[in-house]
């Protein structure tokens, strides 16, 4: 297990060099040289070359990178280009949100889509079934804005019932409760029909397993058959399944946070690429990236505890 | 296992043209969902001959208007027709879907056969595989739009770049599959060349399965791109793509909100009818792959 742990983790590491070598490029496209900028326009040759050399703009690439590398991993991530703060201040601030975001969004989503996939299972061909396999495709058919937006429009909107500018308060107080509702179920609306189709797929092929027969033949009740036998079985793909939904967690914040004003890092990125803030987007780029890896690596972990054949491997 | 059950086990006998087409027009819901598709597709298409306005035409006295008879869809905010915006939109949009797909699952499936072949590049090449595979579509978008700046352009190599990786690891899956049946090694017994074997023996008895994914991930890639074009980082204005039509009408949701809606229903559309049909298709030709 824990070499097992050990190895993704060394995996990790070429890929989190690519991140950074991303980061890395992000910097180089800036389209202002910053010795001009420190310079100023009367400079002369010589002053410009001295600057140069003291930014260590004059050894090759690959040197600079060593040194970006080491500047990142103290975690300097430079300034950004518009607030002139610290990018990894910036980050800072725009870390709780998103978390908050994505978190509240798999609280209902991951519960929702295992239920609706259960019973579509046990009710195989009903119209239980078929209602959830529609509402399904349709959830994974549909375009993540497309969902918000009529949320905002009926719910937020027409209906007043839920403030959808912004983010009201921590979601440890009342506004920021309520608050963080309609973006929560945006979010959680790309989620659930993988979730639920996928925890369909694997149920019904536990149903017919064996030693289900023998839990009924035994005769257990058919509602712990169900907890205990087959959903338990069933959850280790649904892991697997959830990891991959990672990226279309992602995805849907990046996009759920721009839609609702919602100061998150997906915001904080797309502002930052708009508006060419190549410093920030670098490190807006780069968290997510990290996220994205972090998120992997523990459904992995999370993986060989569900499933003692993997653990034994 | 004698011989004759030999001949007759390979197990997986290949659906004729003919079954394949039975089955799936069989299957009512998927039938219909191909035949939106295809309408979808053609009209794209024939936009240009189609489109009852010019699709960049401003006119401000028109500005605003809800559906009737005259514009079919209503106006935008500066007069434009929605339904002929909207013809000419799902072009960039399936253009959009249709070219990383293909050139995706082009370069993927290369690579991943090629793997499976050669087992001397297999272990390296699937490590980088899965180096790529840790970077998901929308990041590579968004860096994309950082370095190249945003723009079609951008979304395109974005969406290619992330098609490869999961086709390259469908297809290498397929092709191991493929290559430890004995017909391939037959071929070789036989002095075939490794270009025939490769194409005839290995890549064609992939291609099913490639196809199938391909076919579900068409529509993954276009909700991927349309919101990247939603959220600025595509086709830049006035250029009509779905994603940004309806982030163009978003300042006027609590307005006029058929500005928003009408671009988000046919990406709606098209990404439904695909995935049905891409379902069904699966049903059909490979049901043990479990997008």
């Amino acid at each position: 297990m824990a070499t097992y742990v050990l190895q993704r983790l060394l995996i990790s590491i070429p890929v989190l060099l690519g991140v950074l070598l991303i980061g890395f490029l992000l910097l180089q496209v800036v389209p202002s040289d910053p010795v001009e900028l420190l310079a100023g326009p009367e400079a002369t040759q010589e002053v410009r070359d001295s600057i140069r050399k003291d930014l260590g703009l004059d050894r090759p690439l690959y040197v600079q990178f060593g040194s970006y590398l080491v500047r990142v991993l103290q975690g300097d991530l430079g300034r950004s280009l518009i607030s002139n703060r610290s990018v990894a201040e910036e980050l800072w601030l725009a870390i709780p949100p998103t978390v908050e975001l994505t978190f509240m969004a798999m609280l209902w989503a991951i519960p929702g889509g295992l239920a609706l996939g259960t019973w579509a299972a046990i009710r195989r061909g009903q119209w239980v079934d078929r209602l959830v396999m529609a509402l399904s495709v349709t959830g994974i058919s549909v375009p993540v804005f497309f969902l918000g937006l009529m949320l905002i429009r009926y719910v937020g909107f027409e209906w007043q019932a839920l403030p959808f500018v912004g983010r009201p308060g921590p979601l440890y107080t009342w506004e920021g409760l309520v608050g963080i509702i309609l973006p929560a179920i945006t979010l959680g609306g790309v989620l659930v029909g993988p979730i639920a189709r996928m925890t369909r797929t694997t149920t019904l092929e536990v149903l017919r397993a064996d030693y289900v027969r023998t839990a009924r033949a035994k005769g257990v009740r058919e509602g712990r058959v169900v907890l205990a036998h087959v959903l338990r079985t069933a959850l280790i793909p649904i892991v697997t399944l959830i990891g991959l939904q990672a990226a279309f967690l992602l995805g849907g914040a990046v996009v759920t946070e721009t839609l609702f004003a919602w100061p998150g890092l997906g915001q904080l990125a797309v502002g930052a690429i708009l508006s060419r803030d190549f410093p920030l987007a670098q490190g807006a780029i780069m968290i997510l990236a990290l996220a994205f890896i972090l998120i992997n690596l523990s459904v992995d972990v999370l993986y060989t505890r569900l499933d003692p054949r993997v653990r034994r491997r | 296992m004698n011989a004759v059950q030999a001949i007759a086990t390979p197990a997986a006998t290949p659906p004729t043209r003919a079954t394949i087409w039975r089955r799936l027009l069989a299957d009512r819901a998927a039938a219909v969902a191909a035949l939106l598709l295809s309408v979808l597709i053609v009209a794209a298409i024939l936009a240009p001959l189609i489109a009852p306005y010019d699709p960049y035409a401003i006119n401000l006295g028109k500005a605003i208007r809800t559906p009737d008879g005259e514009n079919w869809l209503g106006t935008d905010a500066t007069g434009r027709d929605i339904f002929s915006r909207v013809l000419y939109g799902m072009r960039l949009t399936l253009l959009m879907g249709v070219m990383s797909v293909l050139v995706g699952g082009l370069l993927g499936a290369a690579i991943g056969v090629l793997a499976a072949f050669y087992k001397r590049i297999d272990g390296v090449v699937m490590r980088v595989i899965d180096m790529l595979l840790a970077f998901p579509a929308i990041l590579i978008g968004l860096a994309a739009a950082a370095i190249f700046g945003p723009g079609l352009g951008a979304v395109i190599f974005a969406l290619i770049f992330a098609t490869v990786p999961d086709v390259a690891r469908i297809a290498r899956g397929a092709a191991v599959g493929v290559a430890s049946q004995e017909f391939l090694e037959a071929g070789r017994a036989i002095g075939l060349s490794d270009r025939v074997l490769l194409w005839r023996y290995l890549a064609l008895n992939c291609a099913s399965t490639i196809f199938v994914f391909l076919t579900l991930r068409f529509g993954q890639v276009i909700l991927i791109g349309s919101a990247l074009g939603f959220l600025g980082l595509g086709a830049q204005p006035p250029t009509a793509e779905l994603g940004m039509m309806a982030a163009d009408g978003r300042g006027l949701l609590f307005l006029a909100p058929h500005i928003v809606t009408i671009p988000c229903v046919f990406i709606f559309l098209i990404v439904l009818a695909a995935n049905v049909v891409g379902d069904a298709l699966r049903d059909v030709l490979d049901p043990r792959l479990v997008a």
